[in-house]
């Protein structure tokens, strides 16, 4: 009898845990399998098209006072309006939620507030949930990681249809950051609780949130009442596919309608297929190097730098490896960006002079540098940039950590971290204030370089709202980052997409999915 | 029952040690803040962050409330998510559990049916055939072999979706995937301790007293090659509930492998410990039912009884 319990245990042990199994995690999910096989084809349903995309990051959260990463923002801009809006072809800023603004003194701006957007619920949207939106994220025990981009406002206050914002000191990029401000209901983030709120966001945008399986996708769907008129994509769902051959699987198979991050070698593979196309556009994004000039290596002498910058070959990097999606710039900032200037010479591929800096250096028999990198830089590019040095005399050692390994690294105030990193840079404000002020002023996070006199020059630009003014004054720090060599542009990035070629969608510089502006056309 | 509070005990200690250890590698390893703040912020604006996280504490003080917290049941929000961490996991775990039952379904029944296939007819061309395919099974990493399948079974001929979740079907590419490595594990095994069987001279014994083949493959081999076998399963199950990092980013399958490569990379603290928390447990709970179904396969074995 023993033994036939001892094998009949094991039978009902398996069997009870399928069924467990089968009961807990699969039934929930089949339920909406109908639905989303449907979209996954291609289909139309009566609603009209569901647009289906793969990106590779779940968002971390969905109230916009937290986290502001892309995968985040991608999806929650769909369902809150933002204060002022970014024209996508001129990088002009318009009004949005605020009809119009001025600047009462250097540090005092009233903006007036549309009075005919409501919520998704119904109630109105006042001057009121503007104060509330901004007040939240400068609460430091809200603990929002957006803090930092607001934190020069001093005093928010609102009074009639107007809001009055007041800045501790003058702020040339205070429009720019506001750019990225989503207006939450205040009434209804109070009643819910910011907890619950994060989980069932509610915004006045052309999407509302239907649900959102954390992991797995996020779905909206349009808001009819929308104030700026009813978006034409009906349905969306934002799928979470962390491995790019498996998003263009999904593209292939009609599994997904648009698909984030193709790497530049499967652009190919997409441009063959007769029912994909290829979504692209120059961002602001730059990839740059950025050298150690305090430490104690080779790179703290400006001809071991200006010897790298000669060294490297930048046509054939974006020609070969980025099949072209990528474009040459001559500073550490994209020409999209307010105070790009061409009145620099910048630096171009030429080993001789590169080998002759070397020597005056005093490395005539050659160098031995160190590139600090993570797996979130584009390997082949820093390989590339390893051959290229190597044909100089300069010998690179990549070290690769993970990324948060490389924060603390390159961040250590004691600059002992090697020669050279790599760095994607996009301050989504369109400023060169965004871009070499964190990166070369010596007293941020990110720098390894210190000119007192480039200091004074960004620090002056970012407290004066004179354009003439700024626009000069940025000419002036990158004559003097192109003398001293603290860093180097290699190229513009593109955002690359891959898509159904029934798509209409027009990717911007500020890597913005608005899927209210797309369209859908069999 | 005395025996299995002595080891609950010992788990506890277990699991203790190992959130000891996983929170100061954690600890000394990163810094979360500089991975949520935006790019451009300044060194105040992250300390005003990293403050408000509690981070700023010192590493002993921050270690005594983390300890303090779990036997509270207390494990805490995720500093991305913003979300108790206990909620996270609870909606991520039913995707692994799925996944781990169509994998473990699979190698069970392929591992042990071509496992015995191959020893009865060792030698003979049935083993020639099905060695060769688990030794593919096994050399191919996840990644190859999900990467074909959606190639073959999903782009071309359309018949399961290429990722995500969404019915048994979705079910089916992912199990296949993670079942070839454990499917080869439990058939070699299968094989070898069969083989150990079938040369012992009791099998002879029977087999001349007249013991009807089948018979004697079930309840005699069989049972008496179960205890390897029992222990690789164990072993197995434990490994695809911890959740499957590979596979699971390859179909996109929200379940706990990929929750665990996120926590890590974006170091969110809390998440993390309470992932190696559940791990620890699931490994301690399924040995601790591996040992009690020994006892039950081998009367001989006496739990309790070991010297320690």
């Amino acid at each position: 009898m023993s033994k036939a319990l001892g094998f009949s245990s094991i039978l009902i042990v398996l069997v009870l845990a399928v069924l467990v199994g089968c009961s807990s995690g699969l039934s929930a999910p089949s339920d909406d399998t109908s639905s989303k096989t449907n979209s996954g084809n291609g289909k139309n349903s009566a609603q009209g098209h569901t647009l289906v995309v793969d990106k590779a990051n779940d968002p971390s959260t969905l109230d916009p006072g937290l986290q502001y990463n892309t995968d985040s923002y991608t999806v929650y801009r769909n369902i809150f309006d933002n204060l002022i809006h970014r024209d996508p072809d001129t990088q002009k800023i318009l009004p949005w939620v605020a009809k119009s603004w001025k600047q009462d003194s250097p540090t005092q701006w009233t903006f007036t507030i549309r009075d005919d957007i409501s919520f998704q619920n119904g109630d109105k949207l006042t001057p009121d949930d503007v104060k509330f939106s901004l007040d939240r994220i400068l609460d430091p025990s809200f603990k929002s990681p957006q803090y930092s981009n607001f934190s020069d406002i001093s005093k928010v206050k609102a009074s009639g249809n107007t809001v009055i914002i007041t800045t501790s000191k003058p702020s040339a990029t205070l429009l720019s950051k506001l750019v990225s401000l989503s207006i939450v209901p205040k009434d209804y983030v109070k009643k819910k609780g910011d907890k619950d709120f994060n989980l069932h966001p509610m915004g006045s945008g052309p999407y509302a949130l239907s649900e959102w399986k954390q992991g797995d996708q996020v779905v909206l769907t349009a808001n009819k009442d929308y104030w700026n008129g009813a978006p034409e994509i009906k349905k969306v769902v934002f799928r979470n596919v962390p491995n790019a051959a498996s998003r263009l699987a999904d593209l292939q198979s009609g599994k997904a309608d648009i698909a984030f991050s193709i790497n530049p070698d499967d652009v190919s593979v997409v441009k063959s297929d007769p029912n994909l196309k290829v979504f692209s556009a120059p961002t602001e994004r730059v990839a740059y190097l950025a050298f150690n000039a305090l430490g104690d290596t080779p790179t703290k002498s400006v001809k071991v730098r200006q010897a790298i910058a000669y060294g490297i070959n930048y046509k054939s990097m974006i020609s070969s490896l980025l099949n072209g999606y990528g474009k040459p710039v001559k500073e550490v900032l994209t020409p999209v960006s307010f105070g790009y200037t061409d009145s620099i010479a910048g630096y171009s591929y030429n080993p001789s002079k590169a080998k002759a800096l070397l020597k005056e250096a005093g490395y005539s028999n050659g160098v031995t540098v160190e590139f600090a990198s993570s797996p979130a830089y584009d390997q082949r590019v820093i390989q590339a940039i390893q051959g290229d040095l190597s044909q100089v005399g300069i010998k690179v050692k990549i070290a690769s950590t993970d990324q948060a390994t490389f924060l603390k690294k390159v961040q250590d105030p004691s600059h002992n971290w090697g020669s050279i990193r790599m760095g994607n840079w996009s301050c989504s404000c369109l400023d060169a204030d965004g871009t070499i002020y964190p990166l070369f002023h010596s007293n941020t996070i990110w720098s390894s370089y210190s000119n007192k006199n480039f200091d004074t020059i960004v620090e002056q630009a970012r407290t004066t709202t004179d354009e003439d003014q700024r626009k000069e004054a940025y000419q002036k720090a990158f004559q003097i980052l192109q003398d001293d060599v603290p860093g180097i542009g290699l190229y513009q990035a593109y955002a690359i997409y891959g898509g159904s070629k029934h798509l209409q969608y027009k990717p911007d510089a500020q890597e913005n999915f608005f899927v209210a502006d797309m369209k859908w056309k069999e | 029952m005395k025996y299995i509070g002595r080891r609950i005990l010992q788990a506890i200690i277990a699991m203790l040690g190992v959130s000891t250890i996983v929170f100061f590698i954690l600890h000394l390893s990163g810094d979360p803040v500089k991975l949520m703040a935006p790019q451009d912020a300044s060194a105040k604006d992250i300390a005003v962050l990293r403050h408000e996280l509690g981070l700023d504490q010192p590493l002993g003080t921050q270690y005594l409330h983390f300890i303090g917290n779990i036997f509270k049941g207390d494990l805490g929000y995720s500093y991305i998510q913003n979300v108790p961490v206990i909620n996270i996991i609870a909606s991520r775990f039913p995707y692994t559990l799925d996944l781990a039952l169509g994998a473990l379904i699979l190698s069970l029944f392929f591992g042990i049916s071509i496992g015995l296939l191959s020893a009865i007819f060792r030698g003979k061309w049935i083993e020639k055939v099905l060695m060769p395919i688990i030794l593919i099974g096994q050399s191919m990493p996840a990644f190859w072999t999900g990467i074909l399948l959606i190639m073959f079974l999903s782009v071309h001929l359309h018949l399961f979706p290429s990722s995500g979740v969404g019915g048994i079907k979705s079910l089916i590419l992912p199990s296949i995937t993670l079942a070839s490595l454990s499917t080869a594990t439990i058939a070699r095994m299968t094989r070898s301790s069969v083989i150990d069987q079938l040369d012992q001279d009791y099998v002879r014994t029977a087999y001349s007293k007249g013991v009807g083949k089948g018979r004697l493959l079930v309840r005699h081999i069989f049972r008496n090659s179960a205890i390897p076998i029992i222990t690789i399963v164990g072993l197995e199950i434990a490994n695809l509930l911890g959740g499957a990092v590979i596979t699971e980013t390859i179909f996109a399958w929200p379940g706990l492998g990929q929750l665990t490569i996120q926590s890590i990379s974006s170091r969110d603290f809390p998440l993390v410990q309470a992932i190696v928390l559940l791990g620890s447990a699931i490994f301690i709970g399924v040995n601790l039912i591996t040992d009690l179904l020994y006892a039950k396969v081998d009367p001989r074995i006496k739990l309790g009884r070991d010297a320690s």
